[in-house]
């Protein structure tokens, strides 16, 4: 479906709203690196470890949970923006009605899908994190 | 001349704004102070009110320091992304009728989005400066938001669900009857929660868990890097109390007093809860990690999932999801029954 031209024309605003929001943090960060001091030095410039020397690059090898929270976060963020549509539609719904009801039962077998990708990770300890 | 008119527009937001968060800093401290019994700060203009104008400026004039081991153009493009999330967002808030910059169609969409983007400063931040409590409070804070906002996710379909609407307007107006908070009481208690973990603040400020961190994924910073971020987090703060005052509580309307201003009343709203994100800090000890994802995945996700169902099932069923409140209040009697029993069980 091609957009109206209304519609298109409430995206202005935003883009506006970005270019303003970009140009006021850019202006302070310059503005900052004129006016400031820049007085740069060997030991200054050591990371921060509570007044120990850092001994290696901090960018090694994590925690694997923190990835699989990250993939779990994939999956069921995806299932929420699916389910934003079939709700803005449904709340518009006759009630009582055989539409509204073929609705309902469609989403939820895919809630039961979510559900039982849920109960899946539960059982493999996804979300144990003690 | 278009431009002109949109332009001063987007001043008329910003500058406003940008002076609120100024505002609430002091406020925050004021309002500390009181409730720990100390005078807070009260030396800059009357009662200390111009302490954040001073602090920030000071913040401006101070050198930036750049760790030699960082990532130079990363590590300054990190502040600059959670500064500008947090002002994109207002583009779409309605503060009154027909007061809105821009009236967008899908407004709890662009919402959403923006606020899952949010990640990218901390994570960005985190790995640029290349220091162990950096990067440990990036991923601990990645982590956290990334939880917190499948919960939040649900909990606005309910809202929608009873809308009929994207459209942040739409969802003000169909709360005419009745504010969303009421049935939807348990998803608005949710919801407030998960706010206070999406944007890292007391009791889930564990990534500026003082003790473990120092101060989490900002540690490297210093001057306007630091001030942005702190502009940032406390733009978020301001804009998520305005989203729930808008899902819940009825945005820009207010029963009984309808000769009022709906800004003002809009503005005392978002101010109340403002003011209880202040009282939490002061009031509730920090929780472990361990319990706060357990909250996350294993109470609120299940929790709001069927919440979903449930509302979607009673709207199916009945005509007005809105005057049958009062199912829903001996409903909300048996699911505390249940809780507490399930509570005493466990403890």
């Amino acid at each position: 479906m091609i957009l109206a031209a209304t519609e298109l024309s409430s995206y202005l605003p935003i883009f506006l709203m970005i270019g303003a929001a970009l140009t006021f943090g850019i202006g302070n960060v310059v503005l900052s690196q004129l006016i400031g001091p820049k007085r740069a030095g060997a030991t200054k410039g050591i990371a921060y470890e509570s007044g120990m020397n850092p001994i290696t690059s901090s960018r090694k090898r994590f925690n694997v949970r923190f990835y699989l929270i990250a993939m779990v976060f994939l999956v069921f963020d995806v299932e929420v923006v699916f389910l934003y549509p079939w709700a803005a539609t449904f709340g518009n719904l006759e009630p009582m009605s055989n539409e509204s009801l073929l609705w309902l039962l469609r989403i939820l077998f895919f809630l039961l899908t979510t559900v039982v990708a849920y109960l899946y990770g539960f059982r493999k300890g996804v979300f144990r994190f003690d | 001349m278009f431009y002109f008119e949109n332009i001063l527009k987007v001043l008329v937001i910003i500058v406003p704004l940008l002076v609120s968060v100024a505002l609430f800093t002091v406020a925050e401290r004021k309002i500390l102070s009181s409730i720990q019994r100390r005078r807070g700060p009260n030396v800059i203009g009357i009662f200390g009110l111009l302490q954040a104008f001073a602090d920030g400026l000071k913040l401006l004039v101070k050198e930036t320091i750049l760790p030699s081991s960082a990532n130079k153009a990363l590590f300054i493009l990190a502040p600059l992304v959670t500064f500008f999330l947090s002002l994109i967002g207002w583009a779409v808030i309605p503060v009154n009728e027909a007061s809105v910059f821009s009236d967008l169609n899908v407004g709890i969409l662009y919402l959403f989005a923006i606020s899952s983007l949010g990640v990218y400063g901390i994570i960005i931040s985190g790995w640029a400066s290349n220091s162990k409590y950096a990067f440990l409070g990036a991923l601990r804070s990645a982590a956290q938001m990334v939880s917190y906002e499948i919960s939040i996710g649900f909990i606005i379909i309910n809202v929608i669900l009873c809308s009929g609407s994207l459209n942040l307007s739409a969802v003000v107006l169909s709360q005419k009857s009745i504010w969303f908070c009421i049935p939807l009481l348990p998803m608005f208690i949710l919801f407030f929660v998960s706010c206070l973990a999406e944007t890292n603040r007391h009791p889930f400020d564990l990534p500026e868990a003082e003790a473990e961190l120092v101060s989490g994924y900002n540690v490297e910073y210093s001057a306007i890097g630091f001030a942005l971020f702190f502009l940032g987090e406390y733009g978020n703060i301001i804009l998520i109390s305005s989203i729930t005052v808008l899902l819940f509580i009825g945005g820009w309307l207010f029963p009984f007093f309808s000769t009022l201003s709906g800004s003002l009343c809009f503005s005392i709203k978002t101010f109340f809860f403002i003011a209880l994100f202040i009282w939490v800090r002061a009031a509730f000890p920090r929780y472990r990690y361990d319990q706060l994802m357990r909250l996350g995945w294993k109470v609120f996700l299940p929790f709001s999932i069927s919440w979903v169902i449930f509302t979607a099932s009673i709207l199916s069923c009945f005509n007005w999801y809105i005057l049958c409140f009062w199912i829903f209040l001996i409903l909300y009697l048996l699911v505390l029954i249940c809780f507490l029993l399930v509570s005493l069980g466990f403890y």
